[in-house]
Parts: structure tokens; sequence; C-alpha cells
């Protein structure tokens, strides 16, 4: 682990940025966003929350799958550029870690796959609490795997701790910088601590363990119809869900209509007619099922499919997105808990 | 399930392989014949049951089951139903013109497994007479490994009947019994008429022996399985087939789910018992 | 395809401002008239033919006389479609519905308002008055959605209008929510395919495309209190593109 002054580590990403495609988070009106980074300074390793999530990089809002021509059929396409992805906070990294389960398991997703292996992550412990996150009670405030270097402010600058090969490798001057003593690992500790604690800013009654038990007795609970009442069935909360992935495919050509590209496109099970089928028929025409669905991603089918984990990781974005102020999954979840 | 990669080759889900219309034929209005060849020269290797994701270049996608039997080697065969994009850009494919394929997806009718050696019972609505067709036809080419077979089939009118010709051989052949019916009769209609549940109730079935297997619209199931639970089949020896939206075939988009299962991978084809508390099945 | 489909366009009450879209599509239109061919187009060329497969309506229609035009039009052609806020939902001509139509001649022509040839009536969108087979919404259309279409067209495959709302698109775009600013947006009732135009230039969503198919009306009207908004300021945004439309999408008729 490395000790690095705020000016060496703006420095190194100078560097980094010569050399390397860079996203990072950075300023948007008065929020957050990632995209490409021109220059250190802009980099914003204090922010509180994106808008969207790093997912954006590995499983993008809309992506060529496929080119055609009458004449040569079907040719796949695959974008894969190496890039550093700077300034990742736990959360996201621990929703990042799901997805590359879910993407790699059963029919592998080459697309996923190959970015994901482009990617090299530099991750940020949070400095800036958001206004609704609750990663704290999702054990995912702090991450202490999963990421290439991890950077940590400690008083006045930071410690870097360079974990995989990949990290080394864009390392450049923090290689070489001095070690973190004990007292700066002890501080890093203490960040971790503090954050398990801060990160809370809607209080969790019922244990993410629990969540799979309460959703087996809370099929038939009013909360579904009670709160689908106000949906506006728009997708906001799930589009902003670092651990959402549906989607949906669609076909364009050009002028000639001899040839054209197949993309995959974000969608949303919120949406009135993801599961129409061809003929009209559909087979979740009701908001409240959908909205309830949606919950039943997050707390129990998606962790079927990946041994367990829980499918929220308490960032918050879909409290924040949701004009209607029914997705919170704390409220949800107490809502079950106060059943029992 | 079959663990074909999807091109020569190639590691991409996503990515068809070429394959050419060698017969189309209208069957009804709205009903398609089509039989197609994979340009690779490889055969398909589907199970009864079983799906592909079939594109039209420049239209897109769509999960079509497979309707002919495995015991056909060289091609297979699909009933596409005008119902959306791909369908109607199937319908004007003449013979020669490619389509592109990605699978075989999905469960099949246990042919091989619990259907075997017993009494088999097919209740098969419209369309849905499509995907069970290649298990009957299955049981058709393996006679002897079965006991006696009985094939219900339900279509709106006697003009949206599927595949007449063959159902007379069905009809025709030993130890078969083969009712039909229409919701709505026309001039020329002696048969039944009445949904398909009214052709239960006089089954002679022994309901030790026998698997029974359901495929037709969404508002069919309830009923055909109130029926099956009246003749005393118990649940774990019905199979159901059913249809969502399997957009991806893979697992992963997410369109086809029921409650937490996803219907391209753990279905279509489902033990009914397995599925029976699942809310969003039936 | 063996022969080229012939399309004639036709407006009525609008500003043109649509068909100066299609106009606009500059070179593109080279590659428009490659798969359809255009046999009238009052705004683009003098030629004239009343012989088309596919009629493009743009404008709404506001004159007695209009609907007999219209429905010979309709009579003529195999596809029919409206272009424009206008034609697939009256748009801003639909304010006028809120007055009488003697207050609304008066205002506008004063004391030659009861001349026969100055008669109007409420404003009909063309899905008022005949079939539509495809709409093309917003105010102005998007050439790009516009273009698609016309492709899917040639293709003979029917175009996806989007049934989802706009903030799909602002979320896709990483946008900031303008309720975030305690401002109205009328994104989460209006149907998308602008790609969130406003919202990505720092406005709220005006709802020019008109509403999804199933609009949470009552959930926005109950919302408002929240944003420190009263339902009054709700009805106030919503007059401009969606004066009256709840009436052909639901039993709310509360605006």
């Amino acid at each position: 682990m490395k000790s690095v002054s705020a000016k060496a580590l703006l420095d190194w990403v100078d560097d980094l940025i010569r050399k390397r495609r860079v996203m990072g988070a950075q300023a948007r009106d008065d929020r957050f966003t990632w995209g490409p980074l021109a220059r250190a300074a802009d980099l914003r390793l204090d922010y509180d929350v994106t808008l969207l999530p790093p997912k954006v990089f590995l499983q993008p809002p809309r992506e060529k799958l496929l080119e055609f021509s009458r004449a040569g059929g079907y040719t796949s396409c695959v974008e894969a550029e190496p890039f550093v992805l700077l300034g990742v906070h736990p959360y996201d990294l621990a929703a990042i870690r799901q997805m590359d389960e879910v993407f790699s398991q059963d029919h592998a997703d080459a697309r996923y796959l190959k970015r994901r292996e482009a990617a090299t992550i530099v991750a940020v412990d949070v400095q800036a609490v958001s206004a609704n996150t609750f990663a704290g009670h999702m054990g995912a405030s702090h991450v202490e795997t999963g990421y290439d270097i991890l950077l940590t402010r400690i008083g006045d600058g930071y410690v870097a701790e360079l974990a995989t090969k990949k990290g080394e490798a864009i390392a450049g001057a923090l290689a070489s910088a001095a070690d973190a003593d004990a007292a700066a690992q002890e501080a890093r500790r203490e960040v971790w601590a503090q954050n398990a604690q801060r990160l809370k800013k809607h209080e969790l009654k019922a244990a993410p363990a629990d969540w799979p038990g309460l959703l087996r007795k809370g099929y038939e609970h009013s909360v579904w119809e009670e709160k689908a009442k106000l949906c506006f069935s728009c997708g906001s909360c799930t589009l902003t869900c670092p651990t959402c992935y549906c989607f949906d495919a669609r076909e364009d050509v050009g002028w000639s209509l001899a040839r054209g590209t197949r993309v995959r496109i974000w969608d949303s099970c919120m949406l009135a007619d993801f599961a129409k089928v061809a003929g009209g028929h559909n087979f979740r025409k009701n908001k409240a099922d959908r909205y309830r669905h949606r919950y039943y991603r997050k707390g129990q089918y998606i962790p079927e499919k990946i041994g367990g984990q829980i499918a929220c990781v308490g960032c918050g974005r879909c409290i924040t997105a949701c004009v209607a102020r029914i997705a919170n999954p704390v409220e949800v979840f107490n809502r079950l808990a106060e059943a029992r | 399930m079959a663990k074909k990669k999807t091109s020569a080759g190639g590691t991409d889900i996503y990515l068809p392989e070429m394959a050419t219309v060698v017969r189309s034929a209208p069957m009804t209005e709205l009903d398609r014949f089509l039989e197609f060849r994979l340009d690779s020269g490889r055969e398909l290797g589907h199970r009864p049951g079983q799906f592909v994701e079939l594109s039209v270049l420049g239209v897109g996608e769509a999960p079509i089951s497979i309707s002919s039997s495995p015991t056909q080697a060289g091609s297979f065969q699909m009933v596409a139903r005008q119902v959306g994009n791909v369908t109607r850009a199937l319908h004007a494919l003449a013979a020669g013109e490619k389509v592109g394929i990605r699978g075989p997806f999905g469960t099949e009718f246990q042919v091989d497994g619990a259907m075997k050696g017993k009494d088999l019972l097919f209740i098969c609505g419209g369309i849905g007479l499509a995907p069970v067709r290649s298990a009957i036809n299955y049981v058709m080419d393996r006679r002897a490994d079965y006991g006696k077979v009985t094939i219900l089939f339900g279509a709106r009118t006697p003009a949206e009947r599927l595949f007449t010709e063959e159902t007379r051989r069905w009809a025709a052949a030993p130890g078969v019994t083969y009712q039909e019916t229409v919701d709505r009769g026309d001039e020329g209609w002696t048969g039944n008429v009445g949904v398909i549940t009214t052709l239960m109730p006089r089954l002679a079935v022994d309901p030790g022996r026998t698997v029974a297997v359901i495929c037709g619209p969404p508002v069919m199931y309830k009923f055909v399985l109130l029926e099956l639970r009246k003749l005393k089949i118990s649940d774990a020896n019905v199979y159901v087939s059913l249809e969502r939206h399997m957009k991806c075939g893979v697992g992963k988009c997410g369109h086809c789910q029921v409650n937490g299962i996803y219907v391209c991978q753990k279905g279509p084809v489902f033990r009914y018992s397995d599925v029976a508390e699942v809310r969003e099945a039936i | 395809m063996t022969s080229k489909p012939r399309v004639a366009i036709f407006d009525f009450a609008c500003c043109e401002g649509c068909q100066l879209q299609l106009v606009n599509l500059e070179e593109e239109l080279l590659d428009l008239i490659a798969v359809v061919q255009p046999v009238q187009w009052r705004e683009a060329m003098t030629e004239h033919s009343e012989d088309y497969d596919i009629a493009i309506i743009e404008g709404s229609i506001t004159r007695a006389q209009d609907e007999e035009r219209l429905k010979e039009i309709r009579a003529r052609a195999k596809v029919l479609i409206a272009l424009g806020a206008c034609a697939a939902m009256g748009g801003v001509n639909r304010l006028k519905n809120n007055f009488t139509m003697d207050d609304v001649r008066a205002r506008v022509y004063g004391k030659d308002s009861a001349m026969p040839h100055l008669d109007t009536q409420p404003t009909k969108a063309v899905g008022e008055v005949v079939k539509v087979d495809f709409a093309v919404h917003g105010c102005p259309i998007t050439k790009s959605e516009f273009t698609s279409i016309a492709r899917c067209l040639a293709l003979g495959k029917t175009p996806l209008i989007p049934n989802h709302p706009v903030c799909v698109e602002c979320k896709m775009a990483g946008n900031v929510c303008r309720f975030e600013y305690s401002e109205i947006c009328l994104g989460p009732v209006t149907r998308a395919g602008c790609g969130a135009k406003c919202p990505s230039g720092g406005f709220w969503c005006y709802g020019c495309r008109g509403f999804v198919d199933d609009p949470n009306v009552n959930a926005a009207r109950d919302i408002m209190a929240h944003y420190g908004k009263t339902v009054a300021d709700l009805r106030s945004r919503m007059l401009l593109y969606n004066s009256q439309q709840e009436l052909a999408n639901g039993p709310d008729t509360q605006y």
C-alpha cells in the first residue's frame, strides 16, 4: 500500500490520461456523471453519487450487437478498447461483481466479458455521502476485493492499494511512492468503519439476509398495489440501478434496405410493454405486478441466480430518480418486515 | 439443453447462423409452414419442444418453436403465425431465401424420459399444435416405445385447423385417438363445436399410466388443468409449454421471466408440478 | 421492393414546420426518394398526382370541408400517416377547444368573425376523423424517427413507436431530472421517441408527443405538493399540447 499527496495523485492521473483512455467521475450540472476524462482537474473523487452507475461502460445504454447485409449475413460487433474506470465507489463495485456473475454464467456474454476484461478499475472510498444512500445497510459501503487499485482519502492525501497486476500496470509513479505506514493503514480501516455508519441515510429495519424470506411471505402484501398506484412505469428506478441489466434488441436498416445493424438497448421490467408477446398478450399488464417484480428481482430472483447476493447495493439512485417517490427499497422492505 | 455453439467456431451467443428456406407453404390465412436447412450443413440437433431465435434480415428476431421431430434429419420445420414483424416477413419468404438462426434453446417434452412407456394425452390449442407436433411425430416414429396416444386439438374455426392431412394420418394410426373441435363451426362443419375442454370429460384414460402435454393460448391452461384433475391425472404427470417473449434465448434479457424463472432456460416445457405454485406461470 | 411506394403529403391546419423538417432532410432526401416516390407535396414539388399508396397528413382538422377532403384522401391511400403533433393529437391548435368557437372567431377576426368563410369547429386530430395507421409524433417531428419509419414502411415492417415515457431516454442520456429543480416536467407521462431533447437541453418536457397509452395522470396530480406545486400548475403545463387529451386516453377528465 502506498501513500501519496493529493497533488501527486493528480499528477499521476494526468500522466495516466496521456497513456490510457480514462473514464472518470466528474461534475454535471448540480450532480455527478461518468465520462472521458480530459484532465485530472476535472476528476471529482469527492463526488457523492453519479447519475448513472459505471455499468454504462460495461453494458452501454445502446450498443451495436451485429451488422448484417443481404449478401453476407450477420457479423458480430464487439467494442472493447482498454480503458481505466477511475473513481468507482465500493457499492458500484459490488454491483459490477454481481453483473460479472450474471454475464459469465450459463451462456457467457462475450461482449460484457471483453469490456470487463478491458477495464482497469480504480475504486475510491466514499468521501461525500449522498442524500439517499443506504449502502451501509447492504454491506456495500466498502469493499476489500474486486478493484485493481483502491484509493482512500486520508487527511490531505490518499493511500493507494495496488491490488492486481492490472492495477500495477497503470500504477506509474504510484508504484514508487512511499509505502503507507501502519497509521495510514489503520486510518483506512477507520474510514471503512465510519462509512459503514455514514452511508445509512435511510434506516433499514429488515436485514438484507431476511429479504428473500420477507418476499416469500409478502407476495400478496398491500404495499405493492398501494405504491404502484403512483407509478409512472417510466423505468427510472431500474435504468439508474447498478444491478439491473435487462435489455431489448432492435434492428435498423440503412437506406439501401440491404444492410443494417442490430443494437442492444437498455430495457426495463417496469415499462408497460416489457412482458408483452407478439399477438398482444401482456403477461405483466398491471402496474402493481411490474412494481412487485422489481423488488423480487432485487431480493429473490437475482439472488437465486448468483449465489444469494442481494441485488441491491444501497446506492440510493432509484430513490432519487423516482419522481413519484415510490422506489425506495428501504421503505418497502421495512413495510414487509412490519407485517411479520 | 443442447450445448451447440451458435455459429461455426464462434462464441457470440447473439450471432445467428444462416439457414435457407427449403419449403414454404400457406396453411391457413394466418399460418405458414416453413422448412429450413442450416447453410453449414450441420443438423440443428433439437429436441421436441425446443425453440430457436429466428432472424429475418433487416426486420428482427423472434422466438419460434420447432415443429418437426428430430427423427426427421436434414431440415427442420416451423409454423409462422402472422402476429408481428418477423412472422409477417417470414410469410413473404420464398424457397431459397435466407434467415438467421440461433439455438435450439430451452427444455424438451420428455419423450425419452417421463413419457416413455406411458399412455400419452396431447392437448393443443391453435398454434400450440406446432411445437407439440414435434413430440407427436417423434412418438409416431417410435410407436412401440409408448402406450395409447390421445391427441386433442382445438381451433377457432375449421379453416384455422393446422396440419389437416397429418392429423388425419394420426387419427388413422393404430392405438391413436385424435379428436378435434372448433370454437365456431361453418356451413360444412359437422364435427365438434366448443372449447377444447368439452372433449375431455368423455376421455377414457388410465390416470396411473398417463402423461399429459398442454400447449395453447394463455387462457386455455387453467381450464384444461382443471379437467385433468377431474381425470385424476397428477400434476407431476402433466407437462405444459409456456409462451413468453424469449427475446435473447440465453437467460439474460429478462423479458421471458415468470417470477424468478427464465422460460428460455428452464422452459418453455415445464413439469406442471414444478410451476403449479409459481404465480405468474399459468 | 418491386416498385417504390407512391407517397403524397397533405397539409391541414398547422405551421408546416413538420414538412419543413422533411425538406430539412437535405441530402437524406435523395435517400428517401430512392425508397419512396413522392407524387404530391405542395411544399417541395410542382407535380401533382392523385394516385398514391401512402398519404402523409400534416396538421389538425378544424373545418367541415377539411374533414371531407381528409376522408377522400383516406379512401385513396393504403396507408395513412399522421405527421406531427397537430395531426397526431390536435397539437397546439387544440388549445382552441378550451373556448367557445364564437369567442375564438371574435378574438382572431374581430368584426369580421361572422363571415361564413371564417367558420371554424373544435380542433380534431386526424385520428378523430379517419383511421390512422401510424403517427409520427412531436412538435416538430424528429427527422431520424421519420426516416426510420420511412425505411420500415419500405421494408413492409411496422415501425416501433415507443409506448414508454420520455424518462427512459432522459435517464439513458444521463440527465439531471427536472423535478430535482422543482420544475414540472411532463416526461413521466409523455411518449418517448424524441431522445429527451428538451430535458437534455435543460428544459422540462412540454409533452409535445402526447401521452403514453396509459398515462398515470392521477399520479402526476398526487405528487405536485411534494414539489411545491399545485394541480393548477400541472394543468397549465399540460394545456399547451395536451388540452383534453386524456379524454381519448382514460376516464380522468379533470383537466
